[in-house]
């Protein structure tokens, strides 16, 4: 027969968890409601330069600059944006699971790393592969400026041909349950289709095309890793803030089948007693 | 009341600033500041850092803006601004203090050229701020 205390110590214990569990989904979504706020505020931004991207790009050659210069790709650099902590379901396994099948199709190709988050780099670090620089802790406070400082180093890398093809690897955020992983070409830069509005438009460049179009290459590189980062933030709450809320459930239901399992042993102990007292009361009458 | 008008966006990468019906926007282009009407020409320009305003029947608002793009075509303005914000947002003291800054790591000299850049681009932000905060 089970030990009751033991079982009443598990309860307890699981009762502990499951405080932990529904607190940390209580965090998770009052920062997902901010994180969320924030990249829907940024993402105007990020479309209305992609827009004038695009028409510009349009409207230039491809050799007109180096970030839009398609090379032979022998080397791949992987940005890739994963949280630091973990307890948040498939999240990063996701990413990373994705970033193998990146590696996959790229064989033969030398493989280099920026990382974005602890997660990622302890997954890869084993590996072997280069690692061009590690942004490990970056969840505790994300500034624009950091997306600036990594878009420069990517842009440099591939400049000195040390990468010729830079891919970024992110969860982007569909809902609050569900998170889509996207392995994005990054560079060369892919102009995308123009929005022409019947006849073709010329433009007046201020300070000429090519002054323009190197200033906005920048700030479109720098404006996809903002967003990016901005809506793994809101993925990783949301992923945990699910993650969470399925433990808490989870909890919940095993510490009602640890109440039964408990108060029926404490019924049949019971009775064993019961039986003991009355036996031994009819063996005294004898 | 001029009868046609621009529709002007002004957002950054925090935030949506502006998305007006305007009458007139002015802006401070790489190259000096222009007037934008409406049936402007299309122009992609780049922005330097200073005072951009906008008038709504007759009614002008002043922001200052740091670096980034402006788009006008087919009576449709959007600046893209990497920093921007309303004049009366402004602090003060913030400005003067950065502004003392950015002077006194021009005058050390020894910089490198992102570095002067740098320090050249935060002057004339803090120049700018304070333009506005003081022309009020």
């Amino acid at each position: 027969m089970p030990n009751l205390r033991d079982i009443k110590r598990r309860i307890r214990s699981v009762k502990n968890t499951q405080q932990i569990t529904k607190a940390m989904k209580l965090v998770s979504a009052s920062k997902l409601r901010k994180a969320q706020e924030a990249m829907l505020r940024a993402r105007p931004y990020a479309l209305k330069t992609k827009d004038v991207m695009n028409s510009l790009a349009a409207r230039c050659d491809k050799d007109q600059h180096p970030l839009l210069n398609i090379r032979e790709v022998k080397k791949v650099l992987i940005l890739l944006i994963t949280s630091d902590k973990g307890l948040c379901g498939g999240f990063n396994s996701y990413l990373n699971r994705k970033t193998n099948q990146l590696i996959k199709e790229n064989e033969g190709n030398e493989i280099s790393f920026l990382f974005a988050g602890k997660k990622g780099n302890a997954f890869f670090q084993s590996k072997g592969f280069s690692v061009v620089e590690d942004y490990s802790g970056w969840t505790k406070g994300y500034k624009f400026n950091m997306s600036a400082d990594i878009a420069k180093k990517l842009t440099d890398v591939f400049l000195e041909e040390k990468a010729d093809k830079v891919y970024i690897v992110y969860n982007e955020f569909k809902s609050v349950i569900q998170q889509e992983v996207i392995a994005q070409q990054l560079l060369p830069v892919v102009p995308g289709e123009a929005k022409e509005s019947g006849q073709e438009v010329d433009y007046i460049y201020e300070p000429g095309q090519e002054g323009v179009l190197e200033q906005l290459l920048k700030m479109y590189v720098e404006t996809v890793i903002h967003q990016s980062f901005l809506e793994s933030i809101a993925s990783e709450h949301g992923a945990r803030m699910a993650a969470m809320d399925n433990a808490s459930r989870n909890a919940k239901e095993m510490i009602e089948q640890l109440t039964l399992f408990y108060n029926k042993a404490r019924q049949a102990y019971i009775t064993t007693e019961l039986t003991e007292i009355v036996s031994g009361a009819e063996a005294l009458k004898g | 009341m001029a009868d046609e008008t621009l529709e002007l966006d002004i957002v950054t990468p925090e935030r949506l600033l502006v998305a007006e019906k305007v009458e007139q926007v002015n802006i401070p282009g790489a190259e000096g500041d222009m007037g934008i009407l409406p049936n402007h020409a299309p122009i992609i320009s780049t922005l330097r850092p200073g005072s951009l305003s906008y008038e709504v029947d007759g009614k002008s608002t002043t922001l200052v803006v740091t670096g980034g793009f402006m788009e006008v075509a087919e009576n449709r303005v959007i600046v893209l601004a990497e920093n921007a914000e309303f004049a009366n947002e402004i602090d003060r003291e913030r400005a003067l203090a950065s502004k003392a800054k950015a002077e006194e790591a021009l005058a050390g000299a020894k910089l490198s050229e992102p570095e002067f850049e740098e320090a050249q681009l935060r002057l004339f932000r803090a120049t700018a701020r304070l333009e506005n905060v003081d022309g009020e």
